[in-house]
């Protein structure tokens, strides 16, 4: 009976006190509860955009938000509304003495946010990124949004499925120097090679990420190559110039276009009937997957060296190293392309 | 008769009065409302966000009292950070060295403003308008808009991110700032020679002061504190970019003139701006930590700009309806 009086006068104490000390609790005492803390606390995750007007991320909140309300957890949107570089690690900062449990970044300047990453994690909060990398040491994982190879694949699985086998094909490009260009065009041709010989890459050209320059040598290829069934953008200008150039020469649908793009840019076309497919992630699966990551993470439920993720609804998702991969690119057709606004 | 106020009056209705009740309700509104707002960790935060911004204000204050702007100072600051970390990682320069380098590119900076506005007599809106482009454009030239300085010594990151004696490391050089402002501009001849030009600049000239030396120096000095702020930027950060300081001007300004200081030059002080520092960079922690959306900060810093000159324009524009009834009412008791 005295036992169970005290350990009441405790309760109220205990109580009494974290309500009087709503404001003025410890930063670190909410992190450190994280750690180890017990499944069904509801943790505040906070999810730090590249800039905040960008629809890329609006999309992203949304997927974040239905991952969020599923765990039952707090979800805090916030990132730059200008150019300032430093208004990253500000708001991260901020963050760290608001005693969230997780951030999961999205960094502008990799260096730079690394150091006000870093910080967090030395305060005990949980940090990952995801869409851009930190410095690997300032962060647990990096949700990665597509591997080269998997953009590479699925850009040549998409070309060989819309024409005949034995094709004629043309790559506008960003630049010839750009390294990630290169490196897709890698997988594209190694694609080709072993899955659709006898398809023909005929020419590639640079727009210098320029829909007009796109525009003028979509033209040119088009006198050049009579016969050429398809053109392939790997850079988001690159994919309305291509397909406006396709519709000027009166060749939609007889010429395919597709590419690497974002949806809002090539609606129109794609409703026209002159691009078939635009190739990217889906935004709202990356943003849920990272919530859900960040919040595993947080709980202790995912450690470094763990080679698969269960993520809500979505199922299980491959590690590679510290890579978490949100796995094939999403392909937007007519089908699905209006309910993406970015 | 009534144009002689009891002294206590002028005090409480004076605008870094007014301006410093607003902070401290800020203060209380957001440590209520906000989640760990008002803890020792967060106010250091506050400390170390807004000591170049801080920097930059402080010494926007003299130009300004003389009638003059320099909207320079955040391209100057992206400027030195870039030099600084060319000084340092290109041309291996020790971490003191670049420093000395960057502050004396700083005063050389300030000195190009300094020449056009006073040996040409050009407006310093103009001038500083032009070196605002020159010196962003120079810096992204050197960089060609992609090189990144990073890696620096943990050291010299120090200064930007740690604690000494339980203080932000940057806070001496803010104080120290701080104390020199203060003086040049409330107990040096200097700063009485700066509301003069601010009222006067003809006058003032004819009185013997060397208004051209006096206001040079204005924008000098404005040049080593931005150079002084891009080095504690970069150990903030611990990178140097080309977009470093984009848009402090634009801060720097709005701070002195929520200080009370008159854009028009003549009138303001130092502990006014300290205080237009103070209420900005409160308000842009406490909306985030009241889990606001972080353009809130925007709107508000504007809504308080507007509230802080309306509050301290009030009392003089009510005193004088009252002196014009009087005034009235005696021309009548005339006729």
């Amino acid at each position: 009976m005295k036992q169970l009086f005290s350990s009441l006068l405790l309760a109220a104490a205990v109580a009494f006190f974290s309500g009087c000390n709503k404001n003025n609790e410890a930063p670190s005492s909410g992190a450190s509860t994280a750690g180890n803390s017990k499944p069904g606390k509801k943790l505040t995750i906070a999810l730090l955009p590249k800039s905040k007007g960008n629809a890329y991320f609006i999309s992203c909140q949304k997927g974040a938000q239905k991952a969020a309300s599923e765990l039952g957890d707090e979800l805090i949107f916030d990132g730059p509304t200008d150019t300032d570089p430093a208004k990253q690690n500000e708001i991260v900062e901020n963050w760290i003495t608001l005693g969230v449990d997780a951030i999961a970044a999205a960094c502008e300047n990799k260096e730079g946010i690394s150091t006000a990453l870093r910080k967090a994690q030395s305060k005990g909060i949980k940090v990952i990124t995801y869409d851009a990398d930190s410095l690997p040491d300032a962060r647990t994982f990096f949700v990665n949004q597509a591997t080269p190879q998997g953009i590479g694949y699925a850009l040549m699985d998409q070309a060989a499925q819309l024409c005949a086998s034995n094709a004629n094909f043309a790559i506008i490009t960003a630049s010839l120097t750009a390294a990630n260009q290169q490196e897709w065009q890698k997988y594209i041709e190694e694609d080709r090679a072993k899955n659709y010989p006898n398809m023909k890459m005929v020419a590639v050209k640079p727009c210098d990420d320029l829909k007009d320059k796109a525009q003028s040598e979509t033209t040119a290829l088009l006198s050049t190559y009579p016969n050429l069934k398809l053109i392939m953008a790997i850079c988001s200008p690159g994919v309305p110039g291509a397909a406006e150039a396709v519709k000027q020469a009166g060749k939609a649908g007889q010429v395919k276009v597709i590419g690497l793009g974002l949806p809002n840019e090539n609606k129109m076309y794609v409703h026209e009937g002159v691009t078939q497919a635009v190739i990217l992630w889906n935004t709202m699966d990356l943003g849920y997957l990272t919530v859900y990551a960040a919040d595993a993470v947080a709980r202790g439920n995912l450690k470094p060296g763990d080679t698969s993720f269960k993520a809500g609804s979505l199922g299980t998702f491959e590690i590679k190293g510290d890579n978490i991969l949100l796995g094939k690119p999403f392909v937007f057709t007519k089908e699905n392309i209006d309910q993406f606004d970015f | 008769m009534n144009t002689h106020k009891p002294a206590w009056k002028n005090v409480l209705l004076a605008h870094e009065t007014i301006l410093l009740v607003v902070l401290i309700a800020e203060w209380i509104f957001f440590d209520a409302i906000g989640r760990n707002f008002g803890t020792y960790d967060n106010t250091c935060d506050i400390l170390r966000h807004s000591c170049e911004i801080g920097l930059l204000a402080l010494a926007m204050t003299p130009v300004i009292l003389t009638g003059g702007i320099d909207l320079s100072v955040g391209s100057l600051l992206g400027l030195c950070a870039i030099l600084f970390g060319k000084f340092w990682r290109d041309a291996h320069m020790p971490i003191p060295e670049a420093a000395a380098c960057t502050l004396a590119v700083g005063a050389l900076a300030g000195g190009v403003n300094a020449s056009l506005i006073t040996l040409l007599n050009l407006p310093p809106l103009i001038v500083t308008l032009g070196t605002f482009s020159l010196f962003r454009g120079l810096a992204e030239a050197i960089t060609h808009g992609v090189d990144t300085f990073t890696d620096f010594p943990s050291s010299f990151l120090f200064l930007g991110q740690e604690r000494w004696l339980g203080i932000p490391a940057q806070a001496p050089v803010f104080i120290g700032a701080l104390i020199f402002f203060w003086w040049l501009v409330h107990f040096s001849t200097f700063g009485r020679s700066y509301r003069a030009i601010g009222f006067a600049p003809e006058g003032t000239r004819y009185a013997g002061i060397p208004v051209g030396r006096r206001v040079a120096m204005t924008y000098v000095l404005a040049g080593i504190v931005s150079a002084i702020a891009a080095i504690i930027y970069t150990a903030r950060l611990g990178q140097a970019k080309a977009d470093a300081g984009n848009g402090y001007e634009l801060y720097a300004i709005t701070a002195v003139v929520l200080g009370g200081t008159s854009i028009f030059g003549g009138i303001g002080s130092v502990y006014g701006t300290l205080l237009g520092v103070a209420a900005i960079a409160v308000l842009q922690s406490g909306i985030v930590h009241a889990l606001q959306p972080s353009e809130m900060a925007g709107m508000l810093t504007g809504a308080l700009l507007i509230l802080a000159l309306t509050a301290s324009v009030l009392p003089k524009m009510i005193s004088r309806l009252r002196q014009r009834k009087s005034a009235l009412r005696l021309a009548k008791q005339n006729t």
